[in-house]
């Protein structure tokens, strides 16, 4: 059995991909929606969930050192719509804040958009430096002062970059591994394959293969939750 | 054959592209707002963008270029001469994408340090894929300066120099008003390439959306972000478009129609000037 993958244009590539028959299996780390399902009507979209993980905001060393671990939603708002420009604003050290923002199709910037606004379709129009993949998020957040991005909360590794808390009603919530398990930390995503329909055949192989005990270890090895290790009441 | 399937590409495009006409009028290319969500079209920041930073890469190749042309049609012995072309000839293949992240690497945070005094916001900016670009646009301005350069018979060189001038007169007078149009040539087609570029740019370009400067000829915005056609093309908007509304396909198309016409008018007005030198 010979599988090819393609990692191109995010969540939205997934989808689109799989919707014109380009592949047989779409991944995407958002939910398929109705205007999804309005745009391939023949698709008969069939989500398999395969692990979990936690968008954070993460940002730089000085921003993490000048004193700010975490922020509230309201806050965010602000920063995201650009109505707070200083680090000082929300209790660091005075530094224009730099926010390198998801481009709009990405699993990422959905997950975030839609904790921040109730959908992603309410969120407004803001004009921000965009970035793409998480690996170009991570480098220009660790090579940039006072910046901050959307990204999943694994890649921030403690040294250069930090994964920010949320703040609810005065306490702190981080994104750490038992809060995400619990959905106590609040913005989290499955991590969905994508079929036409019930898999069957090979596709439904490598289906089985996700979900069994060696796939579910490559989805732990990439730092994301395991269906086992979800504590919430699925 | 060519022809005939470059005309129906350009038919598809503009059929594909109406709607968007339609809704913006010539607002589409003077417009200054882009939003898909609210259905706003206005890809004037964008056009803005595409010249920016391949101005700044033609001013910063242009000269390096020239003067290598010269340097390798004038005064380098011929086996040597042919040598030094096969290795910028080899330049010109490297992929793109290969200078694109030696740009992450390298020229952000070399940019992000030397303007650090002027309070810039990050390494992203117009200027840093201007740099990028005129590496890339480098050879194809060596290249072809050189072809021009030597399409300058060399009777005539002689002649100049039986007459007693010397060999930078003989350049000055006689290879250099002889060539003008080639080399002339040569920096256009370099700059088509430029706004043709995708990738390279789109790493370091910081793809802000909307980015107008205030003052269209001040220095300043190019040390800003900014989003360039093919950087937006290149992005997931485009995903985002062809599963969504026409209108917004039609207004992606109608990106890639711009800039087929800044491309295409660069690069003929520069095969004519090649050409009109041999007339």
């Amino acid at each position: 059995m010979e599988i090819q993958i393609d990692t191109q244009g995010g969540s939205a590539g997934g989808i689109s991909m799989l919707g014109e028959g380009l592949v047989q299996v779409g991944m995407s780390s958002r939910p398929i929606d109705d205007d999804d399902r309005a745009t391939y009507p023949k698709l008969h979209f069939k989500e398999i969930t395969i692990g979990e993980d936690a968008v954070a905001l993460i940002v730089s060393k000085d921003v993490w050192e000048g004193g700010v671990h975490a922020l509230s939603k309201d806050q965010i708002q602000k920063i995201y719509e650009g109505k707070i420009t200083n680090w000082a604003d929300v209790g660091g050290k005075s530094q224009r804040i730099v926010f390198f923002n998801r481009e709009s199709g990405r699993g990422t910037w959905v997950t975030f958009a839609n904790w921040l606004y109730g959908s992603s379709k309410k969120a407004p129009k803001v004009n921000l430096l965009e970035v793409g993949g998480d690996d170009e998020a991570l480098t220009k957040v660790v090579s940039t002062r006072g910046a901050v991005t959307q990204l999943t909360s694994v890649r921030a590794d403690g040294k250069r970059s930090f994964a920010l808390g949320i703040k609810e009603l005065g306490n702190v919530v981080d994104p750490a591994v038992a809060n995400i398990a619990s959905h106590r930390y609040p913005i989290f995503r499955q991590l969905n394959l994508l079929t036409d329909g019930e898999p069957s055949g090979e596709v439904k192989t490598l289906v089985d293969f996700m979900l069994s005990e060696r796939g579910q270890d490559l989805v732990q090895k990439c730092g994301y939750l395991r269906l086992a290790d979800l504590t919430y009441k699925r | 054959m060519a022809v005939c399937f470059f005309a129906a590409f350009v038919c598809s495009f503009a059929w594909q592209m109406l709607p968007v006409w339609k809704h913006e009028g010539s607002g589409y290319v003077t417009g200054g707002t882009w939003f898909y969500r609210t259905k706003q079209f206005g890809c004037l920041p964008m056009i803005y963008g595409t010249m920016a930073v391949a101005g700044v890469a033609l001013v910063l190749a242009a000269p390096l270029g020239l003067g290598a042309a010269l340097f390798t049609a004038e005064y380098l012995p011929r086996r040597t001469r042919v040598g030094v072309k096969v290795l910028i000839e080899i330049l010109a293949g490297i992929p793109s994408v290969i200078y694109g992240l030696l740009g992450v690497l390298l020229v952000r945070e070399w940019v992000y340090r030397v303007f650090a005094s002027l309070d810039i916001l990050s390494g992203d900016t117009l200027f840093t894929g201007g740099i990028l670009l005129a590496v890339m646009i480098l050879p194809t301005i060596v290249t072809l300066g050189d072809d021009a350069l030597r399409a300058v018979p060399g009777s005539q060189r002689r002649a100049a120099r039986a007459l007693g001038l010397t060999k930078a007169e003989t350049i000055l007078l006689i290879s250099l008003p002889q060539s003008i149009r080639g080399l002339l040539s040569a920096l256009l087609l370099a700059l088509g390439r430029a706004f043709g570029e995708t990738i390279a740019t789109f790493l370091v370009v910081g793809r802000q959306d909307n980015h107008q400067p205030e003052n269209w000829f001040s220095l300043r915005p190019l040390l800003e972000a900014g989003e360039t056609l093919t950087t937006k093309l290149g992005g997931s908007e485009t995903n985002i478009a062809y599963g969504g509304s026409q209108l917004h396909w039609a207004a992606i198309v109608g990106l890639g129609f711009v800039l087929l016409v800044m491309v295409g008018t660069i690069t003929a007005i520069g095969i004519w000037q090649g050409k009109a030198q041999h007339a």
